[in-house]
Order: structure tokens, then C-alpha cells, then sequence
């Protein structure tokens, strides 16, 4: 019987035996078993199919396995579910755990250079569950700073900061006021710009919950109580192959302040399509709000706007908070005021927005490329 | 980038549709409408034009921004008539905008 461990993390599990099908998640993975998580009334010694999954950590493998041990529901955090053997011919599927299984065990040198954390977005709208990240990211990462943990209430307010920002993961509850989890799952993968973002639905309510979480599109479901050892497992693996995997470029975050949603809107896109990761501002609360917790690396402010002129903003961030990345200066005003005020505001440099947004692209990359 | 353009172009009409209408009827009922958010909607819709690469549109909406700002001011020797016929070239040459598909 599989046994807990220091060093569990969850993956999505799917099942197809004679004809049946389900999806959950696992744990305990090792180079020839797992532990899934169900209800499945599976006799010992019964043949599946077996396909793991997670999103950015584990591309999916397909393994034959067979049922080796039950456990019903037991002590608080033991879930019922089944044990599965690998098929002694999955060679290299087990050499892919190995490896996946290498890395989860590896700790983090203390000298790691500092990369951008991992952004997490928790809808629910329990405060004690946040509390419990919180705190789970203090307890269980060796560098609390590597996870960044969001939280909203409901599903309007996750709406408002998932437009807004970039996150590596979305924790859904499916019991929300209003509007419940699935039907915000359902809207990400609708959205052409969030369809591809990593999702976890997490819930009290069993079977119905999961179905309808899974079915609106969640990568996995995670029943709570939460064990939070597995799940901060996971996110740190997942933070760690964030830094680990994707080339510099991707991992430069860009915020663009402007008052006009559609220029923000196309910027992003333009940004994104070219590998940046993007958070976009439309007011002063916001900006310092995406300032503070999606830390930039490059921030493009337009000129005009009806609460502060852009130059003046650049300024006090320099002045003032003593920000050393880089800034543009983004405008549609001629190019010799735009040059006069961005060479006041000691920002490093200016883009005409007649200019066009290939030409934004090509400052912003030369920018990020310039700079440590 | 062309199929940013494309998915952003029909959005970029109606509002630049919307703007324009602001406008001219600031223009023509300024107690309708202030001539502050005039000249804000004109810059606005210039900026977006520019960082769509609408080079047959940025100049004139310029044009227009000016205008509206030197009429603000009392400064315009063609007075509101002069801005509004500028207003309406930008708006025919909006329309004039081929919105893919």
C-alpha cells in the first residue's frame, strides 16, 4: 500500500477499463505506481489504461496498469481510492517519472538566482482557505517568494484580475456566490487569451462538483479538505519548471498603463504573441496595485491620461520608489514633445504610437534584451 | 500581425464610430457635450489608430485633435464649422475602412 510521503504532489489521473472512464488525480507517483484518488469499484489485479497529466509540469503519458491495492476512505486526508502498477513494458514512461520524479526531489540550491515567482490566482471565497495558502507558502517552499498567491472572492472579481494579469494557475472553488466555479472555468476556456491557463477546481462537493468542474474544462479536482502537502508539492514543481524551462525572453513581464481599453487590449496582444508576459493598468490604483505584485520588468506608460500625464508618473516612480527598470514613454503626441517629456521624466526612452505596434514590439524586446 | 489587425480592426471602427459622435456633437451642442471630452476622445482615437498602423487616419484625426484644442481655446479662425467639416472628413475616411470578413 502506497504510503504518504515528504515529497507528494498531484498529477490528473484518467482511467478506461471495459468500457468505463474516469478522471481524477493522483499521488505517491513513482517510477511504477501511482495512487488515484476514486470511488471506481475496481477489483484487485483489474487492467486499465492509465494517461497522466498536469498541465506545464507532466505532458500526458499513457501507461498500461493494474489495480494492486484498495483503500477506502480512512483518517482525515486518507482518501478511498486504488493503487495502480505500471506494466513492466512502459520502459520509457517510467524513465519520464524518473525524471519528473528527480526533479521534484532535487531542493532548490539557496544561491538560486531570483526569477519571477510562480502566480497563482485562488478563487474562493473562504478566508481561511487563504489563510492556509498563505501560510502553505511559508511552510512548505524553501523560497516563499517563488509562489505569488492571488486571491478573489467570486467569479466577477477573478474575472477583473485575470483580464488584468497573467497567472501561471487558477484554483477554482466550485461553491462561489453568484456564480459558481464551473461557470467561471467554462468562461477562461471560452476566452482566447486564457483558454490555455492551467486550472484546478477544488470543492466540498464531491461527484456533482466534479463533473461539472471537468466537464467546463478544469485540468483537475481536487477534493477538500485540502491536503496541502500535495497540492504545494505540485505548485512548487510547477514553479520551479517555470523558471527551468522557458527561455528568457518568455519569462519578461511587461505592464502597460493607458486609459484606453482597446489600446490596452491590442498591446497586450501584440506583446503576448511575441512571448512577453503582460499585465495591463487603466488607472492609478491599478498601476501601483500591478506595480507591487506583478514586479516588471519593462513598464510602458501612455502620456495623456485624465488622472496623471504619464511623463509625471515615470518620473515619481524614478524619483521617488526608486525604480531601476526600464520605462517607455507611449503616446500619439508629435515626436519632439514626446522625446521633451520623456527625456524630463529620465525614462528610457519613447514610442510613438503612430509608429505602430511592430515598432513598440521591436523597442520593448531591444529594451528587455538590453537589460539584466 | 495581420491577424491582430484583423481581430482588432472592426472593434477599433466601432469605437473610433463612437468617439467621432462624441465629437461632433460637442461641436455642434457644446452643452451637450464638453469640449475637454472632445479633444481627450479625438487624442484617443489617434493613439489607437497610430498603434494599429492606420496611417491614412492618424494624421487627420491629429488634424482634428488640434483643431478641437485651438477652439477650446477661442483660437480658431474657422471657428466650429471648421472643426466639424474636419470631423466629418475623419469620419468618412473611417467608413472607409475595410473590416475583414
Amino acid at each position: 500500500m502506497a504510503t504518504a510521503n515528504t515529497d507528494r504532489f498531484i498529477v490528473r489521473a484518467e482511467i478506461r477499463s471495459s468500457g468505463e472512464s474516469v478522471v481524477s488525480y493522483g499521488f505517491d507517483l513513482t517510477a511504477t505506481s501511482i495512487f488515484v484518488v476514486t470511488e471506481w469499484n475496481a477489483a484487485i489485479g483489474t487492467q486499465v489504461e492509465l494517461r497522466l497529466s498536469f498541465p506545464k509540469i507532466l505532458d500526458p503519458v499513457e501507461v498500461i496498469a493494474r489495480v494492486a491495492d484498495i483503500r477506502v476512505a480512512g483518517e482525515p486526508g486518507e482518501q478511498a481510492g486504488i493503487k495502480l502498477v505500471f506494466d513492466e513494458a512502459a520502459g520509457d514512461v517510467g524513465a519520464r517519472l524518473v525524471s519528473l520524479l528527480e526533479r521534484a526531489h532535487t531542493p532548490t540550491p539557496p544561491d538560486a538566482p531570483e526569477g519571477r515567482p510562480c502566480r497563482v490566482l485562488l478563487v474562493d471565497d473562504s478566508w481561511l482557505i487563504r489563510d492556509m495558502f498563505a501560510y502553505g507558502t511559508a511552510k512548505f517552499f524553501d523560497r516563499p517568494w517563488a509562489l505569488a498567491v492571488d486571491h478573489a472572492e467570486d467569479a466577477e472579481h477573478a474575472w477583473g484580475k485575470l483580464e488584468s494579469s497573467s497567472y501561471d494557475l487558477v484554483i477554482v472553488d466550485y461553491f462561489l456566490p453568484t456564480e459558481d466555479g464551473a461557470s467561471l472555468i467554462a468562461r477562461l476556456r471560452q476566452d482566447r487569451r486564457l483558454s490555455s491557463t492551467p486550472i484546478v477546481a477544488i470543492s466540498v462537493g464531491g461527484r456533482d462538483a466534479r463533473e461539472a468542474t471537468l466537464s467546463a474544462g478544469a485540468d483537475l479536482f481536487v477534493d477538500k479538505p485540502l491536503v496541502f502537502r500535495d497540492l504545494f508539492n505540485t505548485l512548487r514543481i510547477l514553479a520551479e519548471r517555470r523558471g527551468q524551462a522557458r527561455p528568457a525572453a518568455e519569462r519578461k513581464a511587461i505592464l502597460v498603463f493607458d486609459d484606453s481599453p482597446f489600446a490596452l487590449a491590442l498591446t497586450r496582444a501584440a506583446l503576448e504573441s511575441a512571448g512577453f508576459t503582460v499585465a495591463i493598468a487603466a488607472d492609478l490604483s491599478s498601476f501601483e496595485r500591478q506595480r507591487v505584485t506583478f514586479d516588471p520588468d519593462l513598464i510602458l506608460v501612455d502620456v495623456q491620461m485624465p488622472e496623471a500625464f504619464g511623463d509625471d508618473v515615470a518620473l515619481t516612480l524614478r524619483g521617488w520608489h526608486g525604480v531601476q527598470v526600464p520605462i517607455l514613454l507611449v503616446s500619439s503626441l508629435d515626436q519632439h514633445e514626446l522625446a521633451r517629456r520623456a527625456q524630463r521624466a529620465q525614462v528610457s526612452g519613447y514610442v510613438c504610437k503612430g509608429a505602430g505596434m511592430p515598432e513598440l514590439v521591436r523597442r520593448c524586446r531591444e529594451l528587455l534584451e538590453a537589460s539584466p | 500581425m495581420d491577424d491582430l489587425y484583423a481581430r482588432f480592426l472592426p472593434q477599433f471602427v466601432a469605437l473610433a464610430r463612437t468617439r467621432l459622435a462624441t465629437a461632433i456633437t460637442a461641436a455642434t451642442r457644446p452643452e451637450a457635450a464638453s469640449t475637454s471630452t472632445m479633444v481627450r476622445e479625438l487624442h484617443t482615437l489617434a493613439g489607437e489608430a497610430g498603434l494599429l498602423g492606420l496611417t491614412g487616419v492618424v494624421p487627420l484625426a491629429r488634424e482634428c485633435e488640434l483643431k478641437a484644442k485651438r477652439w477650446q481655446a477661442g483660437q480658431l479662425e474657422e471657428g466650429a464649422d471648421g472643426l466639424v467639416s474636419a470631423l466629418h472628413e475623419l469620419a468618412q475616411i473611417i467608413e472607409q475602412i475595410t473590416v475583414p470578413g
